[in-house]
């Protein structure tokens, strides 16, 4: 990693961001001296890992609409929910407090519609009515932003048509359901002349009068006539783009990324760490130790997440379930390492 | 699992139905000892084959996002993801003489974390001076 002070020039000190613009929805911005992997997995982490709310379980008591029960189930959960300070709610698979659901771990929301006119009458995401006993003030609440307060729209409803449903709020992750993604968009760009050759743009005479310049061209500069090709150069710039779907503050967003990839890196250090404590070389024949599972004891439920997918397929793993990567020549695939 | 059952009460004659009982009580006073939940957490090991300067890790439960942004200062370091569909993640280490692989790629975490701090303070600066320009 090229960040250490000491072997820097005078001119790049470490990375450094620039915020170039910033909004309620949105931030654009510039990180600089750190490498195209970094960039990529800061991206990945706010895509995929940073936790929101969302609707999750849905008690359908009534629904007379002409949308079936998991049709509106699925368009609950895909309604932005606020997810401000959401480190208050735990991980409903694993809280303490209760079997199914409780305030610790999840937030209600009624929804009670019934159409008594002769007009249509509309469902909107205002219409969920936020129950008491939840985490903190914010966690749940629908996210409204246009200008007539009504949010999401949910299902039209004909006269005598009534939805009469409980929605469970959870915390997830993207990774798990797309519903808990915290951004509608995260991307970044880099070397916008194409001096390194990265991208090979389609052309029909000529790429350079064919194609249009990003906004970000005349920060950089253009290569000269008949530069040579600097076979040693690397991207140093990321030009990142994020919008937010309203349920966590842009900047939020990317600060808890890069949190959450300190827990991930936190998890797998203290596995590394931990497991040198025990001796476990036997088992691969004089091999350098792996990871000792019969740890410090250390407490660390707090790490990285999980998905009940990815718990599922461990226990499977576990329990020995054979996979054709199980069955490597190296063998006792699953038995080995639980 | 019955027979089991039969060398605790030799004379009882137990029925189908209590025996599920008693096993879902022990699963799940396994799941809260905090032992058995760092037993499962234990998501690395060191691949078979493998020598102190030269070694191949298996991460349980990790991808590209952790892969491809460590990059340690050694020999030679690679990564794969064998399957697309396992959660699995191979990292391969070789080093110079004078440090371990495994060292290697601790410091490798390390500075990353160390990374990560810097860029997140950046950031927060950042934002402070963006939300101070804003308001002047």
């Amino acid at each position: 990693m090229d960040y250490d002070p000491m072997v820097m020039d005078a001119e790049a000190m470490g990375p450094s961001v620039k915020i170039t613009e910033a909004g309620a929805q949105h931030v654009d911005f510039e990180l600089q001296n750190v490498d195209l992997a970094f960039a990529n997995s800061l991206r990945r982490v706010v895509l995929a890992e940073v936790p929101t709310m969302a609707v999750d379980l849905v008690e359908v008591e009534a629904n007379t609409s002409v949308l079936a029960d998991e049709f509106i189930a699925h368009r609950l959960g895909l309604i932005p929910l606020n997810s401000k300070n959401v480190d208050d709610v735990s991980y409903s698979r694993d809280c303490d407090n209760c079997d199914n659901y409780c305030d610790q771990c999840s937030v209600t929301l009624t929804l009670h519609a019934r159409c008594t006119g002769d007009e249509i009458m509309k469902v909107y995401a205002r219409d969920l009515v936020v129950d008491q006993g939840r985490p903190n003030q914010w966690v749940g609440n629908p996210v409204i932003t246009d200008v007539d307060g009504l949010g999401t729209i949910i299902c039209k409803l004909r006269k005598d048509q009534e939805l009469r449903m409980k929605c469970i709020a959870k915390k997830g992750i993207a990774k798990e359901h797309a519903k808990w993604a915290p951004v509608a968009a995260v991307g970044f760009e880099y070397d916008p002349h194409n001096k390194l050759k990265h991208t090979d743009l389609w052309y029909e005479t000529d790429a350079e009068k064919e194609w249009p310049k990003s906004k970000y061209a005349e920060w950089e500069e253009p290569p000269q006539e008949g530069e040579p090709f600097d076979y040693d150069a690397a991207p140093d710039r990321f030009y990142f783009e994020l919008e937010t779907v309203g349920n966590l503050d842009p900047d939020a967003v990317v600060q808890q990324g890069i949190k959450v990839l300190q827990q991930k890196l936190a998890a797998v250090i203290q596995d590394l760490t931990e497991g040198e404590g025990g001796a476990n070389g036997d088992a691969y024949g004089g091999a350098p130790r792996s990871p000792d599972v019969g740890m410090n004891g250390g407490n660390w439920q707090d790490q990285g997440y999980t998905t009940p997918f990815g718990s599922g397929n461990a226990s499977a793993w576990g329990g020995g379930a054979t996979t054709p990567f199980g069955a490597t020549p190296y063998g006792q695939n699953g038995s080995g390492w639980s | 699992m019955s027979s089991k059952k039969k060398t605790q009460e030799p004379d009882a004659d137990v029925s189908m139905g209590d025996v599920p009982a008693a096993d879902t009580e022990v699963a799940v006073a396994d799941v809260n000892d905090p032992a058995m939940l760092a037993f499962e957490e234990q998501r690395i090991r060191i691949l078979p084959g493998s020598l102190a300067t030269a070694a191949s890790f298996e991460f349980q439960k990790e991808d590209h996002t952790l892969g491809n942004a460590l990059r340690p200062e050694v020999e030679f370091c690679g990564y794969s993801i064998p399957h697309p569909s396992e959660e699995v993640m191979n990292i391969r280490i070789q080093t110079y003489e004078g440090t371990t692989a495994v060292e290697a790629l601790e410091k490798g975490f390390n500075d990353l974390m160390d990374l990560c701090d810097v860029v997140a303070e950046k950031f927060v600066a950042a934002r402070e001076e963006n939300v101070s320009r804003m308001e002047s």
